[in-house]
């Protein structure tokens, strides 16, 4: 085992107050409280968490800095200290949840949803804007239904993958999960309702859902699709229901508290067989989007693929210094012999696919041809053997457990700064080629490495760019602050707008969109919550 | 590569190579019609996630990360269990922090008493 480094491993076995020198707490502290929401006076806030009290328990309200600091933990850059909230206060009940809906209501107190709290690189449980107290949802972890022969399932936001996929196993159901990077200790409704998306055929989470219950900012409750018919079998049958489509509504936004989710579950297949194609230059990417396409719209290939830059891979398990000097720049061929030495190629697509033997042994000819055409490797377990990069991907590809994406925060010094930039173009070749020589300049000139990965959803091309920083150091920090402000500018000037974001640029992206959409949402979001309590600035609507 | 990334890792009771077969794996057949669902040990259906033991919680949130290449290897290092605590709370670097909903005070107090314990692990590595 190496000797600790101070920057990685310092504090083990150190004691509290070193610590606590070391600013881990919430930035907040007794001279300097977080602010209140700009209406309103401690007063109310004091009030607010009485009664919030009353509903939960005193040992499920949480106001004080120390107390509230796991809550205000971010990988996001925060340079200004915006996303601190002020409290949390925790429901185990539908019922709670309506009580504290109707308490933030009188006190006008804004309350910062969460399911588990674990969309890293996104802001975890930070809110958008300041004053805001967590509703903290995790207590509400109940398994309320699970259909073996319709392969559905009805959840409360606090249930984990790893805590469904226990039950899934300990009962012999033989239906997979479908994890994002995070799955031991992030949440399938949460994940879902910020549209995330995963690695088997039903990665696209928000496609699988089916049917949710939500209590309104009045403290009604509304079940969507078929769940407000009485008798009906089908709310996690039938999505769409009967007149507008509502489910949409509560997804990225701040119109309703989400309590229960429906999700439809993949029954496991007879065969499963993932895949690695490598590929030797970063200038590979659009022929790989090319061969990869007809794939994908065809469904020949059925799961999101996902090609990985080499400096994404080696990120997750190795350190920057390992391969390029500190302070140098990380070039191709340094990463290249880096790659090359832990079997990887500059461009590494994952796919799987899925069904019987026969109806393997059909298809893998075919996308044998297509892939080894565009110039790549076709690589399987037999050559792959248990090289870590291709066992994390098999294992995500069948809807497995891991948090090997976490080793990312470690890429730069002592590491723990992590934003996500996720813009969406068409799956073309010619737009990765553009959009990779963009994100390099821009990175590069603000100190930063294209550690980066693109997606072909369906249609659809994802780049998903990891901007890592070092966040104990405060000059990173704002850094990254502005390249990642830099990033979204002028990708949007581009066309190319994010598909999702963090609570550091919620309103940046928002404006990208337009001034009618963000008036449309606005305008439901004075009719449905005229006293602003539900997250105000979440995806940039505020009333 | 360092020796430590080969190894085969644990996944959920199964390694690398038991699951990655030459041939394409059959794993299992498709879900027989029907097919009860029978209450056994763990999470009930309707029911909120009972108190989890040290050993459960260590191997289903620390480590995925502690001991496989992700974070430092924290079993056997007679960690004293305040400093557990106040890590687990705050996170320390790139490590998240997990709220008393997540893990509750209970669990936290035997968790770090577990930790600072316990035994090193052979199958453990990485940095």
């Amino acid at each position: 085992m190496n000797e600790l480094n101070l920057d990685r491993r310092g504090l083990l076995g150190a004691g509290l107050a070193s610590a606590a020198s070391l600013g881990l707490g919430t930035g907040a502290s007794a001279q300097n409280p977080a602010p209140l929401a700009p209406h309103m006076s401690k007063a109310d806030f004091a009030g607010a968490m009485k009664a919030f009290r009353g509903v939960v328990g005193n040992e499920w309200v949480f106001g004080d800095e120390e107390a509230v600091a796991p809550y205000a933990k971010v990988y996001v850059p925060d340079p200004l200290g915006r996303h601190v909230p002020v409290g949390a206060v925790c429901p185990q009940s539908v019922e709670q949840v309506q009580e504290i809906v109707r308490i933030a209501n009188t006190y006008r107190q804004p309350l910062w949803p969460v399911s588990t709290g674990k969309n890293m690189g996104y802001g975890m449980t930070a809110p958008a804007t300041p004053g805001q107290v967590v509703l903290d949802l995790k207590r509400m972890n109940r398994i309320l239904e699970v259909d073996a022969d319709l392969g559905t399932c009805l959840l409360e936001p606090g249930v984990t993958y790893q805590q469904l996929k226990d039950y899934l196993v300990e009962n012999n159901i033989p239906l997979w999960i479908d994890v994002p990077t995070v799955g031991p200790i992030a949440s399938p409704v949460g994940n879902t309702l910020d549209r995330g998306v995963g690695y088997t055929p039903y990665g696209e989470h928000f496609l699988f859902q089916c049917g949710m219950e939500v209590v309104l900012a009045d403290g009604q409750v509304m079940r969507t699709g078929m769940g407000s018919i009485k008798g009906s079998t089908a709310w996690q049958a039938f999505k769409w229901g009967y007149g507008p489509y509502l489910d949409g509504l509560f997804t990225q936004s701040n119109f309703g508290v989400v309590t229960k989710m429906g999700l439809w579950l993949m029954p496991k297949p007879p065969v499963y067989k993932p895949f690695m194609v490598r590929h030797g230059e970063m200038a590979d990417v659009p022929r790989i989007i090319e061969a990869m396409r007809p794939l994908r719209v065809s469904n020949l290939v059925a799961n999101c693929n996902l090609m990985m830059s080499a400096s994404y891979q080696l990120a997750m398990f190795r350190r920057r210094h390992e391969i390029v000097p500190d302070g140098a720049v990380l070039d191709e061929a340094s990463l290249k012999k880096a790659a090359k030495a832990n079997g990887l190629g500059m461009w590494n697509t994952y796919f799987a696919l899925y069904g019987t033997e026969q109806t393997v042994a059909a298809v893998e000819p075919i996308i044998r041809a297509s892939l080894t055409a565009s110039g790549g490797e076709v690589l399987t377990s037999a050559e792959m053997g248990d090289n870590p990069w291709f066992h994390h991907h098999a294992t995500l590809m069948e809807g497995g457990l891991n948090l090997d994406e976490i080793g990312l925060l470690r890429w730069r010094g002592a590491g723990g700064g992590l934003a996500w930039f996720a813009p969406v173009a068409a799956a073309r070749g010619v737009e990765a080629e553009r959009q990779t020589a963009l994100a390099r300049e821009i990175l590069e000139r603000h100190g930063f490495d294209y550690t980066a990965a693109y997606a072909i959803g369906w249609r659809d091309l994802h780049h998903i760019i990891a901007l890592l920083f070092d966040k104990s150091d405060a000059e990173q920090e704002k850094k990254a602050d502005a390249c990642y402000r830099e990033l979204v500018t002028r990708f949007g000037e581009q066309g190319w707008a994010s598909y999702r974001t963090g609570v550091n640029s919620m309103d940046l992206v928002a404006q990208q969109y337009g001034a009618v959409n963000r008036e449309f949402n606005a305008k439901i979001k004075r009719a449905v919550d005229p006293n602003g309590i539900l997250a105000p600035g979440k995806s940039g609507i505020t009333g | 590569m360092p020796e430590a990334l080969l190894r085969p890792r644990p996944l959920c009771g199964r390694t690398l190579r038991s699951l990655l077969r030459p041939s394409a794996i059959a794993l299992a057949v498709l879900a027989a019609p029907g097919l009860a669902v029978p209450a056994l040990a763990g999470q009930k259906p309707g029911e909120v996630q009972a108190e989890r033991a040290p050993d459960e919680i260590y191997a289903k949130t620390c480590g995925y990360c502690h001991g496989r290449n992700v974070g430092p290897i924290i079993l056997g290092r007679k960690l004293p269990a305040e400093t557990v605590k106040y890590i687990v709370r705050h996170g320390q670097n790139g490590m998240p922090a997990f709220r008393p909903t997540e893990v509750t005070p209970a669990e936290l107090d035997a968790l770090a008493k577990w930790v600072e314990k316990s035994k090193a692990r052979k199958d453990e590595h990485g940095y």
